[in-house]
């Protein structure tokens, strides 16, 4: 069995002035692990409620989705919050983290939060120093969080969804309030995790970004219009250039 | 456009804007009730005084057969320029029943006036002059009111003699002269007819006739100096004195005038603190609106705007706030006082007004930040301010902390500016319960003892028909230690007694006259006492005098001043200075060997017992309760409850109550900050805690955290109110004591577990609670917030 995420019939419905609004139709696909999936698709149709829905971040509205064979619909508050501490990584496109911390203190939260490896704070620590030294910020770990670039911020951020060795990362937009160098230094990072066997999906409008995965998703008005397989073989800009073409197809 | 954009601002933040309001209307209530009732506090006791017509000079005298001898002697005194008499009938407590039972127990003696025959105001409980009172009908005034048993309109019985009549209860009567808890002496008024009734009864005639003579001077000094050279009286003092004897009213006032400052000064400073906070939150606004060319004044006058308006609805609504709760706080001073300010309506506007200027004042303060703020903080998310400021102060890495307390305690120190303002705010809270209850268990302590120039005995008996037999000259001093000595004997009690007993000589030193009362005690060593300088009377030509006597004749130690006891005048020499509550400090103490006669007596402090077993206390409460029956009298006590019964027993009950008052409005204020506070943070964290949500905190955890927090500053704040607590209660409360004669500072009875457990466990739990409630909102946020955060 190598799917990690299933989703079938998805529906989210907000409810906003007494009118309903159906930001999720019937979605249905899955991830298998190791694959890196990119979700595309126009402002405002729901890649990321798609996003935060199947990572039990947000509740479904019906339908079902299935992280590692359980079923996010059975599982109350503090078992999503569980799964999402221990089983998931998350990287949102705003670097938040928390103010009063400094960046290895941010990168180390979660696992010091967690029980799942029963680590020592040392071993927390170098793991978090590890990662760092991976990512290439281990000179700022001291730092306050006011003190380094957007594209540190965001390697650190990237570090902090790895500390307890995710199944899955989720990443919303996660280059998208970077210059392009930020930009491509993250994505490599997110490649490399990736090559290392961590499934991850995420959300982008930038094709370039999308073009570095393994599968793009394109949905419009909350639902999956089509899907598109990525020829790893290919050369980047070759890559880039027919998912281009097929996003043209698909409206983009 | 610039309401479109105020208008806009006023419903999105409707969190900040609401707890705005509510601390605009608690600032504007608290500076309403608090200044009013200062004003009405500080010229209180003028005004009444003024209002009952109260003379300079007031003398008691017991009259033998109803004889006046004092006023023949006050028309020959060139001082006095005019004088009344208040001729009236003394009483006990055991001459009021209803069916045989007692309506009220008090030990002190009472006094029966007619209303044709006053000739002071005296005030209804609606502060009405008293003209007239129905036959058959009675007011009661002083202490007596919060003892009585029976409800106006209930008949009740008065014996005085063989006469005896049925009278109505009226209602309660303010007397300015003897009202006052300290002196303790309260008065039934009744119609004339009843009190002829009464006067007319043989014995009553003989023995229970009194007079109180109110003296006007133009030369108070003179007047006094004048009137050492009268015969002995029972009561001789001035209107000053009198004056100190509303101290315990002056404490309890000057006490919810401590309030009044501490409230408006945490009001105000959580103002200054919210519209702070507020406006460094609207950073990403200024900055956008800065970008699209609006000015600096502009963008100013948009939140002075906005403040204006907030603050004059918070301040109309606290002004109307503060009528109740002024009332509710100037109750528990205007029992027995007419408390009344005519322009409370006035100065509580103006108040309300003065909120308004401070707030705005307070606004144009803080918006002065608005010109540093560029439109490039609207991009950076108000970072730039604050870039290069290290904040972060433990490392998670090396702390042995979990998540919960880690994070907890490095937000505290991390914002030290909020947090401490909080602490400062709960620590003020504590230390004002903590020097209420620090005054209330030293009042009724036996640590007052030296006060009231008593030693330590087993027991004490205060009872006023004892007290007065030897007063009254029915059985002597001495007579009356043996029967109590042969009482105790017969039921099984062997114990040595004696009393603290009063003389009131006239003193001269120089140019200087008095008449002021003495301690003498032959059965204890004038060595056994306190003093403060020089030592104890070691020869029966030697005295002690309290330091204020000594400023009033101007005498030091070492100087000789004579003293006339009856017909018999002799120098002493003054050997020492002590201090005392006596007379409200101004009082002597003779020695032991000094010869005094027993007539010479005026007055008895209580009968001290001390067993010849040296029992243990368990057995000292059982012998009290059983004295309690052999003299039929409630009025025997511990050291402790004759601490309690000399300073009146109605004291203690009053600063207990406003203690309560005072932890009430305290922990009503503590609930109201953590709630408030707690809500601003939740408002301002929202990111941080959906983003702890996304990364799989639960939302206890986060509930936990932000308790967490409120529990360390509380904790910080009892830490800090505890060491405080000494130190404060000693500068807030001894001058206090300084006026009734305690001029050196007293030993405080602290309680410990008191003082240092239950009130700070008091204000932690509402700390706590009222932040782990607001914290509950904290469920309304959802990790996927994290992507609708600004």
């Amino acid at each position: 069995m190598n799917t990690i995420l299933e989703v079938n019939d998805l529906c989210k419905t907000y409810i906003i002035n007494k009118r309903q609004n159906n930001v999720l139709r019937n979605v249905n696909f899955s991830i298998s692990k190791g694959e890196m999936v990119a979700v595309m698709g126009p402002s405002g149709s729901g890649k990321s409620t798609l996003l935060y829905t199947v990572s039990g971040m947000d509740k479904m509205t019906s339908g079902s989705v299935k992280f590692c064979g359980s079923d996010l619909a059975d599982m109350n508050e503090n078992q999503l919050a569980k799964m999402r501490l221990d089983d998931m990584g998350f990287i949102f496109q705003q670097m938040y983290m928390m103010k009063n911390l400094s960046i290895i203190d941010n990168i180390i939260l979660p696992a010091v939060k967690s029980d799942k490896k029963k680590s020592s704070r040392k071993n927390i620590m170098k793991r978090g120093r590890d990662l760092m030294h991976r990512l290439g910020i281990s000179d700022i770990a001291e730092n306050d969080i006011n003190e380094v670039s957007g594209g540190q911020l965001q390697r650190a951020c990237i570090c902090r969804s790895m500390i307890n060795s995710p199944d899955m990362i989720f990443a919303d937009e996660p280059t998208g309030a970077l210059n392009r160098n930020s930009s491509d230094e993250v994505m490599d990072e997110l490649n490399k995790l990736n090559n290392d066997g961590t499934t991850i999906m995420l959300v982008t409008h930038d094709a370039k970004v999308a073009a570095k995965c393994t599968r793009v998703l394109y949905i419009v008005d909350g639902n999956i219009r089509g899907e598109y397989n990525i020829n790893k073989e290919h050369s980047l800009h070759e890559r880039e250039r027919s998912l281009n073409n097929w996003l043209l197809e698909m409206g983009w | 456009m610039y309401f479109r954009i105020l208008k806009k601002d006023l419903k999105r933040k409707k969190t900040m804007n609401t707890i705005l309001l509510l601390f605009v209307m608690i600032a504007a209530m608290f500076a309403s009730s608090s200044v009013n009732n200062i004003i009405t506090v500080m010229g209180g006791l003028d005004n009444y005084f003024e209002k009952a017509d109260m003379s300079d000079q007031f003398i008691i005298n017991f009259e033998k057969n109803g004889e006046d001898n004092i006023s023949p002697l006050l028309e020959k005194i060139d001082s006095v320029t005019d004088f009344r008499r208040e001729q009236q009938i003394a009483g006990d407590s055991k001459q009021l029943t209803r069916n045989g039972k007692k309506i009220a127990d008090f030990s002190n003696a009472m006094m029966i006036l007619s209303i044709d025959n006053a000739k002071l105001n005296y005030f209804n409980k609606d502060n009405d002059i008293i003209r007239e009172v129905e036959e058959g009908k009675a007011y009661f005034t002083g202490i007596i009111v919060s003892k009585l048993d029976i409800a106006i309109g209930d008949k009740f019985q008065f014996r005085s003699g063989d006469t005896v009549i049925e009278l109505e209860y009226a209602g309660i009567a303010k007397d300015a002269f003897l009202g006052s808890d300290m002196m303790g002496n309260p008065r039934m008024i009744i119609n004339n007819s009843d009190y002829e009734k009464l006067a007319s009864d043989k014995s009553t005639h003989e023995n229970n006739m009194i007079s109180v003579y109110y003296i006007n001077t133009n030369d108070i000094k003179a007047l006094q100096s004048d009137l050492a050279d009268l015969p002995p009286v029972n009561f001789n003092q001035g209107k000053k004195l009198l004056k100190t004897t509303y101290i315990m009213n002056t404490l309890v006032a000057g006490l919810l005038l401590i309030l009044g400052v501490c409230l408006i000064l945490v009001s105000f400073v959580m103002l200054r603190f919210t519209i702070s906070f507020t406006i460094n939150e609207e950073f990403r606004e200024i900055g956008v609106m800065k970008a699209l060319g609006l000015k600096n004044r502009s963008v100013r006058l948009l939140y002075l705007v906005k403040y204006l308006g907030i603050s004059v609805i918070g301040s109309t609504l606290g002004f109307l706030l503060s009528i109740p709760f002024e009332n509710m706080l100037l109750k528990s001073v205007s029992d027995n006082m007419v408390l009344d300010n005519d322009s409370s309506l006035m100065i509580g506007l103006l108040c309300s007004v003065a909120v308004v200027g401070i707030i705005l004042l307070f606004c144009w303060s803080c918006t002065r930040r608005i010109k540093k703020l560029s439109p490039i903080d609207a991009v950076r998310s108000g970072q730039t301010g604050e870039r290069f400021r290290k904040k972060s102060i433990f490392s998670l890495g090396k702390s042995r902390l979990g998540t919960t307390g880690f994070l907890a305690f490095n937000d505290v120190f991390s914002g030290p500016k909020q947090f401490g303002v909080m602490t400062a705010i709960f620590t003020v809270c504590l230390l004002l319960i903590m020097g209420l209850a620090n005054t209330a268990n030293t009042l009724a302590s036996e640590k007052l003892l030296p006060l009231m120039c008593s030693t330590k005995s087993d027991a004490y008996i205060t009872d006023t028909e004892m007290i007065s037999k030897i007063v009254t000259g029915e059985v002597t001093y001495q007579e009356m230690c043996s029967d109590i000595k042969k009482k105790l004997a017969d039921n099984g009690m062997d114990a040595t007694i004696h009393s603290e007993t009063l003389i009131t000589p006239n003193i001269s030193f120089k140019d200087e006259k008095c008449t002021t009362t003495f301690m003498f005690c032959r059965d204890t060593k004038a060595s056994d006492y306190t003093y403060c300088e020089g030592y104890a009377p070691k020869y029966g030509n030697e005295i002690a005098v309290t330091y204020l006597l000594a400023d009033k004749l101007g005498a030091g130690i070492g100087d000789k001043i004579e003293i006339t006891i009856g017909d018999k005048t002799d120098e002493y020499i003054i050997s020492g200075f002590f201090q005392s509550m006596v007379q409200l400090g101004e009082t002597g103490r003779f020695h032991e060997d000094a010869d005094i006669p027993d007539e010479m007596i005026t007055q008895v402090m209580g009968f001290q017992i001390d067993f010849n077993d040296h029992p243990d206390k368990a057995t000292v409460d059982e012998r009290i309760e059983k004295m309690k029956d052999i003299f039929n009298t409630k009025y025997v006590d511990d050291a402790n409850g004759f601490v309690m019964e000399c300073i009146g027993a109605d004291i203690k009950d009053t600063l207990v109550s406003v203690k309560l008052l005072v932890i009430a409005v305290t922990v009503i204020m503590t609930i109201m900050i953590a709630v408030l506070m707690e809500r601003s943070f939740i408002s301002k964290e929202k990111s941080e805690i959906a983003l702890m949500k996304a990364m799989g905190f639960r939302t206890s955890s986060v509930i936990a955290q932000h308790t967490l927090r409120f529990l360390i500053v509380s904790a910080a704040s009892a830490v800090i109110a505890m060491l405080l607590c000494k130190p404060v209660t000693k500068l807030c409360i001894d001058p206090i004591f300084g006026i009734m004669g305690a001029m050196k500072g007293i030993e405080y009875n602290i309680r410990p577990v008191e003082v240092f457990a239950v009130y700070p466990l008091i204000i932690t739990a509402a700390a706590v609670i009222g932040a782990m409630f607001t914290a509950l909102y904290t469920k309304t946020i959802k990790a996927s917030d994290t992507s609708d955060i600004e």
